[in-house]
């Protein structure tokens, strides 16, 4: 018989599932330029460093990358210097629950997936990539709301809406603030982005990670102001959107973060992350444990 | 049958400036095919003329292609229409320098031919550039060296 732990969403899946098996990898001796363009090209945000014999030795992510623009390290030196190690891995068998679990103990954004230490790297598993199947099951789903919308009859299962998974604490900065501030804060706050917003508190644009990442490899100074590198687009959605529809307008608009508004566009009141997404641990319904156990019974 | 890198290169040939912005490069890129042979990648060079890297179409549509294209697959009632101009006009800030590959495999003007084809095999390369000592002297399609090293057989 199933516990009720087996029954999570979450729990179910397996990391094998999930992960992603294009595994971008530079030797130790690479210099940062390298990383960082192949961070822009293949739109991921960490790459695996390896040593001369292609074991894994460390991560470097776009955090590691704008540690060393903040401190001025220059952009042709080797990887091994900004690396953090050695990487966390996981097994392709492990439940996506226990995956999640240990990626919050250890405070990380990413597991490298293998067999044991003597198998070579198998795929990696990061939040994006668990919303991504959670979507896919939650789309397949027989109760989705996808299939409710096809019929007439009114959904009476309670779905989760923005404002219920999102991050209050919206952080923004002014759009003549030097790159090294928002560093500063992105870096006190743990944030991948900080919303641009004009000196009458108008969102203007957002500066993340990739775009400090770009500034980074083309040798801008950090002392320019924040507009100067911004992505001059804020997307966003409503507070009382459901989850599913954000991931939606998350996966096709091509960001990770949507800017929550409430009464008009102007007015950002949250932050939904695909890492928010994920942490529901399961797909945008709120009764997806219970509805299987009933789904199960019958 | 021509046995050296410098026999089988081709000596006309354009290249790309680093701050090109990604627009101007796929201008290049037709621009260069339209003279007769279709160009799939280019050399990327300084301002003393150094390679520096090397920019392919394969480099570019990487970085077009959409994030999360392996869910779009379950998402059979969603207009996918307006997307790759979206994503046209988010690459309008990005440069050749930005995506380009730099580590690039060079070979010299002596190198032989049958070492040309196993590097382009083993590396999956189908263009090389060939450098004597750190100077631009050519590069290598692989359709010439196919055409070249397989004559006698179509022949």
């Amino acid at each position: 018989m199933e516990t009720q732990r087996e029954r999570d969403t979450l729990s179910r899946l397996r990391v094998g599932h999930a992960m992603r098996r294009q595994v971008i990898q530079r030797v130790e001796k690479t210099p940062i330029v390298s990383a960082v363009n192949a961070m822009i090209k293949y739109k991921v945000s960490a790459v695996l460093v390896t040593n001369p014999e292609g074991k894994p030795a460390g991560v470097v992510s776009k955090t590691d990358i704008m540690g060393a623009y903040y401190a001025g390290i220059p952009v042709d030196t080797p990887l091994e210097h900004i690396m953090n190690g050695p990487p966390l891995f996981c097994h392709p068998k492990m439940s996506l629950s226990q995956a999640l679990e240990t990626m919050r103990a250890k405070s990380v954004y990413r597991l490298f997936v293998r067999e044991d230490e003597h198998d070579s790297v198998q795929g990696l598993l990061a939040y994006p990539d668990i919303v991504g199947l959670l979507y896919r099951v939650c789309r397949n789903c027989p109760i989705s709301l996808r299939h409710k919308r096809r019929q007439e009859s009114p959904d009476n299962v309670a779905r989760y809406r923005v404002f219920e998974v999102m991050t209050s604490e919206v952080k923004a900065l002014e759009d003549h603030t030097p790159l090294y501030v928002v560093m500063e804060t992105l870096s006190a706050y743990r944030f991948g982005a900080l919303l641009v917003i004009d000196g009458s508190g108008v969102p203007r644009g957002v500066l993340s990670k990739t775009d400090l990442a770009l500034a980074y490899r083309r040798g801008v100074s950090p002392e320019v102001p924040a507009r100067e590198v911004m992505t001059p687009s804020v997307v966003g959605c409503p507070a009382d959107a459901l989850l599913e529809d954000a991931i939606r307008r998350m996966i096709f608009t091509d960001v990770h973060r949507l800017f929550v508004y409430g009464e008009s566009p102007e007015r950002v009141v949250g932050v939904l992350s695909l890492s928010d997404a994920a942490r529901v641990r399961s797909g945008s319904c709120h009764a997806c444990v219970s509805s299987r156990i009933r789904l199960e019974a019958v | 049958m021509k046995t050296l890198a410098k026999e089988v290169m081709s000596t006309d040939f354009e290249t790309l400036r680093p701050d090109l912005p990604l627009s101007e490069a796929v201008r290049s890129f037709r621009r260069a095919s339209a003279k007769g042979r279709k160009i799939f990648g280019m050399m990327v060079t300084d301002e003393q003329n150094r390679l520096i890297g090397m920019l392919s179409m394969y480099d570019i549509l990487l970085f077009m292609r959409p994030k999360h294209i392996h869910i779009w697959g379950h998402m059979d009632d969603i207009d996918v229409e307006g997307i790759m101009e979206v994503a046209c006009e988010r690459a309008r800030s990005v440069r050749v320098g930005d995506i380009m590959t730099t580590e690039v495999v060079t070979v010299s003007p002596d190198t032989h031919v049958l070492r040309v084809m196993d590097l382009m095999i083993k590396k999956h390369i189908r263009r090389l550039p060939v450098l004597d000592q750190g100077e631009i002297r050519g590069i290598i399609y692989i359709s010439d060296l196919f055409y070249e090293l397989l004559e006698s057989l179509s022949r």
